[in-house]
């Protein structure tokens, strides 16, 4: 970066400022501030808390393990993986499309007029990443189930990961643009060359894609349509595409349709696999010991709601149809059902063969893989609420609402997984018998799917 | 006969024997609180026989349509298939209407051509027939060519014309189409015109939204003009 290059950008930002006073620091700043308020008002409390929750033998046994180890760098693993993913649909480096269109484009370098959006991801991650490390480390200490001296380590791993993160994230944005990375083969090859030339690389046409999906998703989130923003994030299907739909009766033409749908987009099919088969084996490995944690269920449902989630885009797009001109000669009731089969199906196979092999290695017993299997029409229930929940009404919008309410109303389907799996499932654990808690599992399942139903005739009424 | 190219044999009407049925809206009107969407309007569509409706932007023409498609009741009149009022969530009504009032439902991860064949498998032509009816309708609209595309890779002529083709592939008796001209070059107009009309000499009847001067002239029986509310 040159002199009059630095020159030049200063000029654009006194061109688009205008008669305004440049508080582009109080900006960047407040976010942090409301962080660090956050982080100590809200996040170490709920941090102590939970370690408080957990049981410090068991905590013992496992965390000093290779085995603890494995998890812990599979979880590291994992969030950097999904950061690249995320990268690839809306990277760190996202200007607003006006400056754009009027100062990216112009001949000053990229690197330059990129620079301060980069910064600004960098920083972000970073101090996000930190406070994340101190909270984790206060909570710690504050539980007692390591020495104070653990907060110094943990703050710092957390801001050497949110740097980590932030890397990543460019890398996935420069991953997801149309053009070939040209300059770095003109400048040099090496990873420290190609690092130092990531903003130059950044192609036009991927900076706008993303400004304008920014644009698309920022006012869909402030309307709470969660609709538009999946319809926004996902990549448009192309694989398989010579596949072909066999004709069958009205039901089956439905389930072939969604398993033509987890064809044609191996990713989430791949994804609902692994998670719904972490999901069950969690599930049944914390119903063997009342010692385990009440946490243990809760995660492995977290997960397993995601797994069976991934599975159940055909369901989402019946959804996202209703209020348009209908063609299926089936009813709108049935047609959901009808794309349930698929992933439920899907959920009990992979259970029975996780909860087999768990089984046979003596690690679960059959009433385990009973209740595995009940949950899966848990998450049917629950995924038919989340489909077919519609926009949040109007109350949420209101002075008194606010983002909480909003997450709420969003989150129902995944509280209700969650409630009911993690109560019954804590219960069945700490009981003789699990078969009074797997009865009211099944009850509570039916008032779940109940309520899903009443949701779908909500939506056939309106459409 | 009707725009096919190539020498292939020509295609079989796409329904052969539909049923009889008569739609009507006597003094239907649409009103929200203070917005007027529809004055009160009266059609008539006869057994086989093609009902226009003109007029200007605003007029209500689509909220005619939806109301006879029975998506929307009317505030004030009536609108009834064979003399019982219009539901779309009634069996015999789908069975009977077939609509194009706005973009129809569609899934981003089917083809057109499974798209094709998901309708008419709901439907309960299974097997090989439905095969052969997704293809024959994607060659009478002379789309076969994009038979594999998904929804999402079509231009937006192609869109309309795979929309139109998503109508005429199920069973219908009644077929209700606002615009159906709109985004189409004049030689796809032409082509329409005539599959419209080889429909209606099979005995469908059509209510029909138009703004295309030819296509009402060659198609119409009853011309109905909406009046600005």
């Amino acid at each position: 970066m040159t002199g009059a290059d630095r020159q030049r950008l200063r000029q654009v930002r006194a061109a688009i400022l205008g008669n305004r006073p440049d508080n582009s620091m109080s900006s960047a700043l407040y976010p942090l501030y409301v962080a660090v308020i956050a982080a100590g008002t809200y996040g170490i409390p709920a941090s102590q808390q939970l370690f408080r929750s957990l049981d410090k033998r068991w905590v013992a046994e496992h965390v000093g393990t290779p085995a603890g180890a494995v998890v812990a760098v599979t979880l590291a693993a994992s969030l950097l993986t999904l950061v690249l993913l995320v990268g690839r649909f809306h990277g760190p480096v996202v200007p607003p499309l006006p400056y754009l269109e009027m100062v990216v484009t112009s001949p000053i370098p990229r690197k330059v007029t990129l620079a301060r959006h980069w910064w600004l991801s960098l920083g972000g991650a970073s101090i996000g990443g930190l406070l994340a490390g101190a909270v984790c480390g206060a909570g710690l200490a504050i539980a007692g189930v390591a020495e104070p001296i653990v907060l110094f380590p943990a703050t710092l791993s957390g801001a050497l990961f949110g740097v980590l993160v932030a890397e990543i994230w460019l890398q996935g944005q420069l991953h997801g643009q149309f053009q070939a990375p040209m300059l770095a083969s003109r400048r040099g090859s090496s990873v420290l060359s190609r690092r130092r030339n990531a903003l130059a690389r950044l192609d036009i046409t991927g900076l706008r894609r993303q400004a304008a999906s920014n644009v698309t998703i920022g006012g869909a989130a402030l309307a709470g349509d969660i609709r538009t923003i999946r319809l926004d994030a996902a990549r448009p299907t192309t694989h398989a595409r010579h596949v072909r739909l066999r004709p069958s009766s009205p039901l089956v033409v439905i389930a072939r349709r969604d398993l033509l749908g987890l064809r044609r987009a191996p990713g989430s099919a791949l994804y609902g696999l692994v998670f719904a088969a972490l999901g069950s084996a969690g599930l049944m490995l914390s119903l063997q010991s009342p010692r385990t944690p009440t946490m243990a269920p809760l995660v492995s449902l977290v997960i397993a709601h995601l797994g069976f989630g991934a599975w159940c885009e055909g369901l989402r797009l019946h959804a996202d149809n209703s209020g348009t001109s209908r063609l299926l000669g089936l009813p709108y009731r049935d047609t959901a059902l009808a794309h349930l089969a698929v992933p439920v199906s899907a959920w009990t196979l992979t259970t029975l063969v996780v909860g087999a092999g768990l089984w046979l290695t003596g690690l679960v017993d059959p009433a385990s893989l009973v209740w595995a299997l009940g949950t899966g029409a848990l998450l049917a229930g629950t995924h038919l609420m989340a489909a077919f929940r519609g926009l949040p009404p109007a109350g949420v919008f209101g002075p008194h609402a606010g983002v909480p309410a909003m997450i709420f109303w969003y989150a129902k389907p995944l509280l209700a997984t969650l409630v009911v799996g993690t109560a019954t499932a804590a219960w069945a654990a700490r009981s003789a018998s699990p078969w009074n808690a797997f009865s009211w599992l099944l009850i509570l399942t039916c008032g779940v799917v109940a309520w899903g139903l009443g949701l779908v005739g909500k939506r056939d009424r309106r459409s | 006969m009707l725009g096919r190219r190539g020498t292939t044999a020509p295609a079989e009407p796409p329904v052969s024997e539909p049923a009889k049925h008569v739609l009507r809206a006597l003094g239907a009107g649409k009103k929200i609180d203070e917005a007027v969407l529809l004055l009160p309007t009266d059609v008539d569509v006869g057994e086989g026989e093609c009902v226009v409706l003109r007029g200007p932007n605003g007029s209500g023409k689509t909220t005619l349509l939806r109301i006879l498609a029975g998506t929307v009741p009317p505030s004030e009149g009536e609108a009834t298939l064979d003399g019982s009022p219009i539901d779309e969530r009634d069996d015999l009504t789908r069975t009977a209407i077939a609509a194009l009032i706005g973009a129809p439902a569609t899934y981003r991860d089917l083809t057109l051509v499974d798209h094709l064949v998901l309708i008419e498998s709901t439907w309960g032509n299974v097997g090989e027939p439905a095969d052969d009816r997704a293809n024959e309708i994607l060659e009478l609209l002379e789309i076969d060519h994009l038979a594999e595309r998904f929804p999402h890779e079509l231009s937006s002529g192609q869109q309309q014309l795979f929309h139109l083709s998503m109508v005429l592939v199920r069973p219908s008796s009644i077929l209700i189409l606002d615009e159906p001209e709109q985004r189409l070059d004049t030689d796809k107009r032409d082509l329409l015109t005539r599959i419209l009309l080889d429909r209606k000499a099979d005995g469908s009847s059509m209510l029909i939204a138009c703004h295309d001067p030819a296509m009402t002239e060659a198609l119409a029986d009853t011309v109905v003009d909406i009046l600005l509310a």
